[in-house]
């Protein structure tokens, strides 16, 4: 070894640069790296162009439209030309043998923007709609299936609301299909819906009774450049009402995934839990660049919950920089016992 | 959580490693390192010595959690361990180090609490490079038996744990050089007064305060400013006559001294100290204050009073020994603690010019 490396401080940092190498790596990693290919869902699927709400409903009848095959770019599948609303449908059944993991539903990527149902629950979209149009054609889709909205040993019919402007669209390409996660997380109450969304700061936002009626609505858990707020780097508060339904001396935990960069969690305009360091002032701030990466469990004060009452969640977010929000689930309550039980059957 | 400020902590443990010279003469009496009882979660009754966690999991101590099953947790987590001690040796204070815990703790022996370093949640405060170290109040460790530690732990985020370091019970064998003890329970105030030296001064009303140990970690966090310490202490009729030492270990930043309401010293008395050479050395001086017999009232009531400056971050009086020692005790201490001449004092003595 060079004398150079012999002192401390010369190590300490070259591993500090091997440690920054190793973050931007993960970093370019695909997401489903860590999760296991249960079902691959390539193939055929039915395909219609147009949009109409009753073809969401696993009910709707199929039968007559066009099939595609996935992943493609519809171009190259007899639509040359075509731009504008399509939608995809597939039916699959799961062995109930994987009731034990949580579920992902992998769509590669989709040119430019996407809605998916299971069963008729949304479970996920990314990029804009018009008349907010916003594409998302570079982002990777992985989306979180709540424990409720899959059917085990019967059918379930998975549903791709897909937009897109020009050239090539529809799901174009990655290795479709559902995944397994680690052991699944039993949640008391999902909140991976639409929430409502507003950038900038104020923290009078953070009371229950602030109207909030004229902000938009975002889906969670989803970047949110990939939801109208493209190149947005800064504050943004994100708010939902909800009614406890538990018992009243359980122990709750608020999970919320992970969140780029930092955040601050309110119930009913009580702080419950920070990533990060915020202040009042949306100018004094400090963190270390790796909250973006931390899993949010923030447990709530005993007691905190009582059974029947609304509350609403408002949580602070600041983006320092490329993408920002709650951006990867489990989002949802639960109670303490049922969290320790989820981290001890992973161990 | 270790990687946030990755350059600063190693040079941190740079500076640590080279200048720092050895505090109290520990020596382990109990080893804490081994497999403990763990759980994630939070619930006080865990810091009970009847619960049974026999349900729990085990995990190596020390070590993060991320490695031992616990990838990617953050939050609350509890660590349980039973503990067998034999017979202690008497007028003594014993001390239960943590080594390093990431983020927040709070640490029961028994049932009964020992202290805890940073804030838990919603304000959250972590003191990940924090060295834990508890002093155990008398009565609290069960001697020649079993002894029940609970630790209850939070993780902002990245590693999380009972991270390393030389956890175990340690008795400070620089307390058998002390005649008179004076470790303790004292009163302390915050504010300035010059009132407050005075012996008959009726403190009744202040706070109770662990000496040594810094006001940061017993509710005071992150005061800084002027505080005043008091203890009130007997000297037996055959105590010893003459001239002898009074030893206030080390004190964040800067003390005045008062014995019986008469000054006897400040650590810019000190300046002869080994410590001097270093910058900001007022909180690294060994307080050693020489006293006589005309200051000390034999078979009746003394009073000390401590005034105390903390300029920032940590405050007050944070390590012993606390008492006082003859002659020939404080000459065997100075000769432990400056005789490990380090490279550093060498430095300086050999090339900076002096004072």
């Amino acid at each position: 070894m060079n004398t150079i490396f012999r002192s401390a401080k010369v190590r300490g940092v070259m591993i500090a640069f091997l440690c920054m190498m190793g973050y931007s790596m993960e970093t370019m990693a695909s997401m489903r790296d860590n999760l296991i290919l249960l079902q691959s869902l390539k193939g055929s699927w039915s395909f219609s162009i147009g949009i109409n709400d009753e073809w969401i409903s696993p009910k709707y009848d199929d039968s007559k439209w066009e099939t595609i095959r996935v992943p493609s770019a519809w171009e190259d599948q007899g639509f040359n030309g075509y731009n504008g609303y399509a939608f995809y449908r597939k039916k699959f059944t799961i062995s109930s043998a994987h009731k034990n993991r949580m579920l992902y539903l992998y769509m590669g990527y989709i040119d430019d923007v996407d809605e998916v149902y299971l069963n008729g629950y949304k479970i996920g979209a990314t990029g804009g709609f018009p008349p907010k149009f916003n594409t998302a054609y570079n982002a990777e889709r992985v989306y979180y299936i709540p424990e409720k909205c899959i059917n085990f040993d019967e059918t379930n019919v998975v549903v791709v609301k897909v937009y897109d402007v020009q050239q090539g669209g529809g799901i174009v390409s990655g290795e479709i299909g559902l995944y397994g996660g680690k052991s699944v997380v039993k949640l008391d109450a999902n909140l991976q819906t639409e929430w409502k969304f507003k950038t900038g700061d104020d923290l009078k936002r953070k009371d229950p009774g602030y109207d909030d009626s004229q902000w938009g609505t975002i889906f969670v858990p989803s970047k949110w450049e990939n939801q109208g707020y493209r190149n947005y780097d800064g504050f943004a508060w994100y708010r939902k009402a909800f009614i406890y339904l538990g018992n009243d001396n359980e122990r709750m935990v608020l999970l919320l995934g992970k969140i780029d960069d930092v955040d601050q969690v309110y119930i009913n305009g009580i702080l419950i839990g920070a990533t990060g360091n915020l202040s009042d002032k949306s100018n004094v701030w400090t963190n270390t660049g790796q909250e973006y990466s931390a899993f949010r469990g923030y447990y709530l004060p005993v007691g905190f919950l009582k059974k029947g009452q609304k509350y609403v969640i408002a949580i602070r977010v600041l983006d320092t920089g490329g993408e920002g929000g709650i951006y990867e689930g489990p989002v949802g309550l639960l109670s303490q016992d049922k969290y320790i039980d989820y981290w001890r059957r992973n161990r | 959580m270790s990687r946030k400020c990755f350059t600063l902590t190693m040079m941190a443990v740079l500076i640590l490693t080279t200048f720092s010279m050895r505090a109290e003469d520990l020596r382990k009496i109990a080893s804490l390192s081994g497999y403990w009882r763990f759980t994630i979660g939070d619930d006080i009754s865990w810091a009970n010595p009847a619960y049974d966690d026999s349900k729990w999991d085990q995990i190596a101590v020390p070590g993060k959690w991320e490695n031992q099953g616990y990838d990617d947790y953050n939050g609350y987590a509890w660590y349980r361990k039973e503990v067998m001690v034999g017979s202690l040796p008497a007028n003594t204070t014993i001390y239960m180090v943590l080594g390093r815990i990431d983020d927040v703790d709070e640490v029961y022996l028994n049932g009964k609490l020992l202290g805890g370093n940073g804030s838990f949640p919603p304000t959250y405060i972590t003191a990940y490079d924090r060295e834990r170290k508890y002093v155990i109040p008398k009565g609290y460790l069960q001697e020649n038996g079993e002894n029940v530690v609970a630790v209850r732990v939070y993780d902002g985020y990245l590693e999380g744990g009972i991270l390393g370091g030389q956890i175990g019970l340690y008795v400070d064998s620089d307390l058998e050089l002390l005649d008179l003890n004076l470790t303790g329970r004292w009163k302390f105030n915050t504010g300035d007064n010059k009132e407050w030296k005075a012996p008959d001064y009726n403190d009744e009303k202040w706070k109770r305060l662990n000496v040594p140990g810094d006001w940061d970690n017993q509710g005071y966090f992150d005061y800084d400013g002027y505080a005043w310490y008091r203890v009130k202490f007997k000297v037996p009729q055959d105590f010893m006559k003459g001239e002898f030492y009074l030893s206030l270990g080390k004190i964040d930043d800067i003390d005045d001294v008062y014995l019986n309401g008469k000054y006897i010293g400040s650590v810019y008395d000190l300046k002869h100290s080994r410590e001097y050479h270093h910058g900001g050395w007022e909180y690294n001086a060994r307080r050693i204050y020489k006293i006589n017999s005309k200051m000390l009232n034999y078979g009746g009531i003394n009073t000390l009073a401590i005034r105390v400056n903390d300029l920032q971050q940590r405050g007050g009086i944070y390590e012993g020994p606390i008492g006082i020692m003859s002659p020939e005790n404080c000459r065997r201490y100075q000769n432990k603690h400056y005789s490990d001449h380090s490279f550093w004092d060498f430095i300086y003595d050999k090339f900076v010019i002096e004072y």
